[in-house]
């Protein structure tokens, strides 16, 4: 009888015993996500991070341990500042854990060492990495080596507004057919003003609306200099064909000679700019796929695919229709926890997840980043999402991880600016650029 | 004498140190970043050495056969690496299964030596795997050292012979970090682009400091010389508003009056105009707003100066000059101006040194557009050091702007206390003598 106290005590003592060594398993991890670009309908960004945190703690409960994880979301609605802001933060070892950024910055953030592979931390073979498109993964690599997880996956289409486009003259049929038309090459950047014209001077646009480009510097002038022949990246090694920038070039200083578009277009405020393509305004105009959200959301056309046909960007002379996709990407920064970073990247396994990804690209009109993810109800069944996927994706280039290219971007930027301006003839700008990118970037760039 | 000295150097040493922190500190960095080609890829903190594709591409044409070896596969199982792995602490069957199945064989990539890891019998967790597989690393490939001497060990137990010059040169080539130079200023030199800058910068700071800091703060400060002191008060106050406004705000509303909806569209709508940005429809234009924008908030200051100038001139030499009959122009002329040489001097000088490092107006306003038309130096430099879409900041280049900036600003003070004989300026008043 007397054994009993003896037994309730080492109980106690048992129970007790146990009881630390779950505290010694419990852990509170702090993660912090940060994004760039992110609006009100880009927000799973950083949500898909946390939702994968939920998941991850789950999966801890049942192997006995006890996680906590902290997800710190901070949103960037643009890219600028966020970009200023992580590097500065990087540099000052106060990096957040995961960020999402575009994969252009691969190149110089991995030579920087502010980013680890991420390669290193999870298993590229298992699910759902195994099933995301090869290209995107590609996308997501420099030297070999897989730094990130893509995040979403775009495109770029050049968008008409139907009732101009009929009021010079196409039929229903001939705009149902536009799209193919141009993949195959037959409908061209010549068009493009041409078409841009004949609104203005029917008055269905006012001068300079006709073709109503991007209003400030983006991925998407690439896509020009790929409709007119040119090439990024060859082997590794930046390339700068002189005779498709000059197309290129050429091609937005006819338009404001033809004055399709304004002389004046870069650097217009953007918010009259979304108002006034949502109203019919401008008669031709390029974006993102994303655009559909906004225009549908915020700008209130929700009639969209009544008043608006997407296409590829055409072809110009020397070149083949084409779009640009511009992945984000979730990238791993140095400088952590070595616990915290295999945390970091559980997480962004668990988020791109179809049904976690799919929230993003359907709320974001993005596209997905795997085939699984197209075979979601979710996103099957969003028109948009589908017939942008189809029409889109198979052509899309992207702009090469390469360290200097940016330096390469900026060059190029301030070229198309002064000839789109005036400020310089086309030649004369594409000689200033020729000129700067081999003081600048030396055998770094092929130039032909 | 000397103890109050002392007192005197501790009294201050809490100020010395804040302004060697603040105000010497970053020019020195400005100056020593600006001898350096320091971007986002190249990190601030220094780099590591790092044997990527593109640096095997270099080493390429210099000694194509060491870069042959080490673009060689990575992953080889070899005793070397079971016996780390059984080090490891796992299942010993898998260094077991390792060397009975697979000694010698060789993978070219990280993916491929894990696969076969993850076929073993006893399939190890990721973590594991990866653990494992980065035993049977046999090449530098993407391996990142943080000194040369680490670079250079590594080398040598993967039995690389190379001489002290070889090893140099693929220190150099895989280096990530910064490097000295002088080559940003040469770039700033021979670019036209910055030839156009420095235009704009001069431009925007003589026509902003001749038409208002000076010209037109002198104006407000006679006007209101001879008005009736409540008015003159009002009308000095009024004047202060732009510089009281936050500037976020204030230059809103002067976007809000140029905007396609603006009063200006509204205005000229009347009258059968088309609603246009007048901010950035033309270069022409956006200089107009650029000036006027900076022009109000300057004249205030010179206006002020000015004012409490005019106060301080003796009342008795109005009085005299009216009763020789002078006119207010010939009062202006020869009592108001010869007196006001010290406020204008300072005025000039401490605005052409506000002017030329100011751009938040511009940034809010224009950001230098349209096209560059309105990108002054300082707006250049931030754009070019700390802002930029394509993400790669150019440190070193934007100090070396800044820089220059600098420079230009000495130049100009030395210049104006020549122009206004600042010798004779403060020199003892020979009352006193």
């Amino acid at each position: 009888m007397n054994i009993l106290p003896t037994l309730k005590c080492m109980t106690v003592a048992a129970a007790m015993l146990a009881s630390t060594s779950v505290l010694a398993y419990a852990k509170d991890i702090t993660i912090s996500v940060w994004s760039g670009g992110t609006g009100p309908n880009d927000t799973y960004r950083l949500d898909a991070i946390e939702i994968a945190a939920q998941q991850l703690e789950r999966e801890a409960a049942i192997r006995g341990e006890d996680l906590k994880i902290k997800v710190e979301k901070t949103p960037y609605s643009d890219w600028e500042s966020f970009k200023q802001a992580l590097t500065l933060a990087a540099e000052a070892k106060k990096a957040p854990n995961i960020v999402a950024t575009g994969h252009e910055d691969i190149g110089p953030w991995s030579q920087a060492g502010l980013i680890v592979p991420i390669e290193d931390y999870v298993d590229l073979d298992s699910w759902p990495l195994n099933d995301i498109y090869e290209n995107l993964m590609e996308i997501a690599s420099f030297n070999g080596v897989v730094y990130g997880i893509p995040q979403d996956a775009e495109s770029r289409p050049m968008f008409f507004w139907k009732p101009h486009m009929k009021a010079i003259g196409y039929s229903d049929a001939d705009l149902d057919a536009l799209p193919q038309k141009i993949q195959d090459g037959g409908y061209t950047m010549a068009n493009v003003l041409e078409d841009a014209k004949k609104m203005q001077d029917k008055g269905l646009v006012q001068p300079g609306y006709g073709f109503y480009p991007r209003t400030s510097n983006g991925p998407d002038y690439w896509q020009f200099y790929t409709s007119f022949g040119g090439t990024m990246e060859e082997d590794g090694k930046l390339v700068f064909d002189k005779a498709a920038m000059t197309r290129a070039y050429q091609f937005f200083a006819d338009a404001v000679k033809d004055g399709v578009t304004k002389k004046n277009h870069i650097g217009m405020p953007g918010d009259q700019w979304w108002k006034e393509v949502a109203t019919g305004k401008a008669g031709i105009w390029h974006g993102g796929t994303w655009h559909y959200a906004r225009l549908v959301k915020q700008e209130g056309l929700t009639n969209f695919f009544d008043n608006v046909v997407f296409s590829l960007m055409p072809a110009g002379e020397g070149g083949k229709a084409n779009t640009l996709t511009h992945p984000l990407v979730y990238l791993l920064t140095s400088g952590h926890e070595k616990e915290d970073t295999e945390i970091a990247a559980q997480l962004i396994k668990i988020a791109s997840e179809p049904r976690i990804n799919v929230l993003h690209a359907v709320k974001s009109a993005h596209l997905g980043i795997s085939k699984a993810e197209s075979e979601i109800d979710l996103y099957s069944s969003d028109r948009w999402a589908r017939e942008a996927t189809e029409r889109l994706l198979p052509f899309a280039n992207a702009m090469p991880n390469n360290a200097d290219f940016g330096t390469y971007w900026n060059i190029m930027w301030k070229g198309l600016e002064a000839s789109w301006t005036g400020a310089k003839t086309v030649e004369a700008s594409i000689g200033d650029v020729e000129a700067e990118l081999k003081s600048t970037l030396g055998d770094k760039i092929i130039i032909r | 004498m000397k103890t109050s000295r002392m007192l005197g150097l501790v009294m201050i040493a809490p100020a010395a140190i804040m302004i060697l922190l603040f105000f010497l500190m970053p020019v020195v960095l400005t100056g020593v970043f600006s001898m350096t080609n320091m971007t986002t890829a190249t990190g601030i903190s220094g780099g590591a050495y790092q044997i990527a594709p593109h640096s095997l591409n270099d080493l390429k044409s210099a000694m194509p056969e060491i870069a042959e070896q080490m673009s060689q596969p990575r992953y080889t199982i070899d005793e070397v690496g079971l016996k780390a792995v059984e080090g490891l602490g796992l299942d010993p069957g898998i260094a077991t299964e390792l060397r009975a199945k697979h000694m010698g064989e060789v993978f070219p990539s990280r993916r491929e030596v894990e696969r076969m890891i993850k076929g073993l019998d006893q399939r190890p967790s990721t973590p594991d795997v990866k653990k494992i597989s980065e035993q049977f690393n046999r090449s530098v490939v993407n391996s990142r050292f943080s000194s040369k001497e680490e670079l250079f060990s590594v080398l040598d137990t993967l039995g690389f012979t190379l001489t002290d010059g070889q090893k140099n040169s693929v220190a150099d080539v895989t280096y990530t970090g910064w490097n000295w130079t002088t080559e940003n200023f040469s770039r700033i030199v021979s670019s036209p682009d910055m030839a156009r800058v420095l235009f704009n910068t001069l431009l925007y700071v003589a026509l902003v400091l001749v038409l208002f800091n000076t010209t037109y703060a002198m104006l407000l400060a006679i006007w209101t010389h001879y008005m009736p002191s409540a008015p003159a008060t009002i009308f000095r106050s009024i004047w202060l508003l732009p510089r009281i406004t936050p500037v976020v705000i204030y230059v809103l509303m002067w976007k809000w009056l140029a905007w396609d909806t603006g009063f200006i569209s509204v205005l000229m709508g009347k009258f059968g105009y088309e609603p246009k940005n007048y901010m950035l429809d033309n270069a022409y234009n956006a200089w107009v707003f650029v000036v006027l924008i900076n022009g109000f908030i300057g004249a205030s200051m010179g206006m002020l100066v000015f004012s409490s100038a005019l106060k301080a001139i003796p009342k008795s030499q109005f009085f005299a000059s009216e009763v020789d009959g002078a006119s207010r122009w010939q009062q202006i002329r020869y009592i108001i101006l010869p007196q006001m040489r010290w406020p204008i001097l300072f005025v000039t000088c401490y605005q052409t040194l506000s002017l030329l490092a100011s751009f938040n107006e511009i940034l809010l306003s224009t950001r230098g557009g349209p096209g560059k038309a309105t990108e002054v130096w300082s707006l250049a430099a931030y754009h070019t050091a700390l802002n930029n879409y394509a993400g790669n900041l150019e440190y070193g280049l934007g100090a070396a702007m800044a820089l220059v900036l600098v420079v230009i600003g000495i130049v100009l003070s030395l210049g104006y206390l020549r122009i206004f004989n600042y010798g004779t300026l403060v020199s003892r008043p020979l009352i006193e003598d």
